[in-house]
């Protein structure tokens, strides 16, 4: 426990607390839109996509987080522009777009020559790499995508429960969905530092499908996402830090621990 | 003077399957509608086209304006709403998503009047059809619109509900002066509660007073002689 307690006044704990308290709070706010629009594979599809902008970061020597954002952007307006042009469904679009974009990732690190430390923390998560520069990218797009998300909450609650009403209630859907699946795009690469390409999609997921077990309103619903989401973050980073685990993975397995005990917990009659 | 609603030449093609034909009608304010007909008639798709959610040929005027730019003028009762029935929503969180700060006042009264009080915080998900069908009413109403849109509205709603839902529409109409229109498949009623009724069995069969455009001939046409007409005067 001192030892935690000692590692706390290292200022890259301190930097991944703070990356880790702030990314978790947007992804779980987000995320009520995702599983009540059913979307969880977009998310997913999403970070894997944003493989391609970290390969030609680190190709190009620039910031890795800021090429996959831009991948990210690329994508969600690829996504809505071939959902409204052609007939195939939208998790068809989805899986061509994520692994088309993939494998232009692993074409562009392979030009690259020798072992590659920076790919495998975007792949795996490296929380404790988190840099200055990181921070104020996190802490830009998280504002801007949260104060935009919350002011628009009661349309986007409206959109996920039905498009009609929506439309009918004076919403532009098409352009709520395009800044919507940018939103999400650009939320969900903030996560890939954090966690990794490979397990980010849990951090949008994981906090809404155990919250919606128990809640009783909309509200509730994203006041309580968000809270198991930071207890998720914090107890999974001093988990990490205290056994010496991978700490994207201990953050996921402790939330779906969360997940399993509430689904297993009694019933409220 | 001006109709409220103007419908000119209104057609619908799903692919090359042409689903309605030159529709045309127009309802003064404080008229009620009723669009009869049978199951595919196309009377979902006309109400969906006036609204703008199905692509038509043809004109649609309110109040002399486009639809688009006075759609908040109207309120919308869906046949059933599509929707994902885990979803931890309320009815009140429904009643207030979108809604104008001047319509909170106006809902707290119409949620007294249509007895939906005590569901308000009930999760809309647990509600019964004919409930979640007067929380939708509640919610259409409570804008103030001057046009109410009902697709079916009694269906799946017990004897007891669908007498007091008609209560309600006249009430609406009476009281408020609200127009309405309304699809159903109670015949019946159309005699007792509609100012017009629209005949539609991809074309438009009748359209007019129900007592002159009701005929033995037009249900004939409409439900191949297996409708009797009978009016109704008790509702």
């Amino acid at each position: 426990m001192e030892n935690i307690i000692n590692l706390i006044s290292y200022p890259f704990v301190l930097r991944a607390i703070f990356a880790g308290i702030v990314t978790a709070a947007l992804l779980a706010f987000l995320g009520v839109f995702v599983v009540l629009r059913k979307m969880s594979f977009y998310s997913d599809g999403i970070a894997h996509a944003s493989l391609a902008g970290v390969a030609a970061g680190i190709l190009l020597s620039s910031q890795p987080l800021l090429w996959a954002m831009i991948v990210g952007v690329i994508f969600a307006i690829l996504v809505f522009w071939l959902e409204k042009k052609t007939t195939v469904s939208v998790d068809a679009i989805i899986g061509v777009l994520f692994t088309a974009s993939l494998a232009l990732g692993v074409v562009l690190i392979n030009l690259k020559s020798g072992y590659q430390p920076d790919l495998i923390s975007f792949l795996f998560g490296n929380i404790l790499t988190i840099q200055y520069s990181d921070i104020w990218l996190i802490l830009i797009v998280a504002l801007i995508t949260g104060i935009f998300m919350i002011v628009k909450y009661k349309q986007y609650l409206l959109l996920s429960l039905n498009k009609d009403l929506a439309y009918l209630s004076g919403i532009n859907l098409s352009l709520y969905e395009l800044l919507f699946y940018i939103a999400l795009s650009v939320s969900v690469i903030l996560g890939i530092k954090i966690v990794g390409v490979v397990l980010v999609s849990a951090l949008v997921i994981v906090p809404v499908s155990s919250a919606k077990l128990f809640s009783s309103s909309a509200k509730s619903l994203a006041i309580w996402s968000v809270i198991l989401s930071e207890i998720s973050m914090l107890l999974g980073i001093f988990l990490s830090l205290a056994f010496n685990l991978p700490t994207g993975a201990t953050i996921v397995l402790t939330e779906a621990f969360i997940f399993f005990v509430l689904v297993l917990a009694p019933a409220k009659s | 003077m001006e109709p409220l609603l103007d419908v000119k030449n209104l057609s619908v093609k799903f692919g090359d399957v042409s689903v309605l034909e030159n529709v045309n009608f127009s309802l003064d304010k404080g008229d009620i509608l009723t669009i009869i007909g049978p199951n595919g008639a196309g009377k979902t798709v006309l109400i969906k086209s006036i609204l703008g959610l199905v692509e038509h040929k043809g004109e649609v005027n309110f109040l002399g304006d486009s639809i688009m730019k006075r759609i908040d003028e109207i309120g919308y009762v869906p046949q059933r709403l599509d929707f994902d029935r885990t979803f931890p929503i309320t009815a009140k969180e429904l009643m207030d998503l979108v809604l104008k700060k001047s319509d909170i006042k106006n809902m707290e009264i119409v949620c007294n009047h249509l007895e939906i009080d005590k569901l308000l915080s009930k999760k809309i998900g647990t509600l019964s059809g004919g409930q979640l069908q007067r929380v939708l009413i509640a919610r259409a109403v409570a804008g103030s619109p001057k046009l109410l849109i009902m697709d079916e509205p009694t269906a799946g709603v017990d004897i007891g509900g669908v007498r007091s839902f008609y209560d309600i529409v006249g009430h609406l109409n009476k009281e408020h002066g609200i127009t309405i229109i309304l699809i159903s498949h109670e015949i019946n009623m159309v005699y007792s509660l509609a100012s017009k009724v629209l005949c539609l069995n991809k074309k438009m069969i009748c359209v007019g007073n129900p007592k002159e455009a009701i005929s033995r001939n037009i249900l004939d046409k409409l439900y191949g002689g297996s409708v009797e007409p009978r009016e109704h005067t008790h509702l």
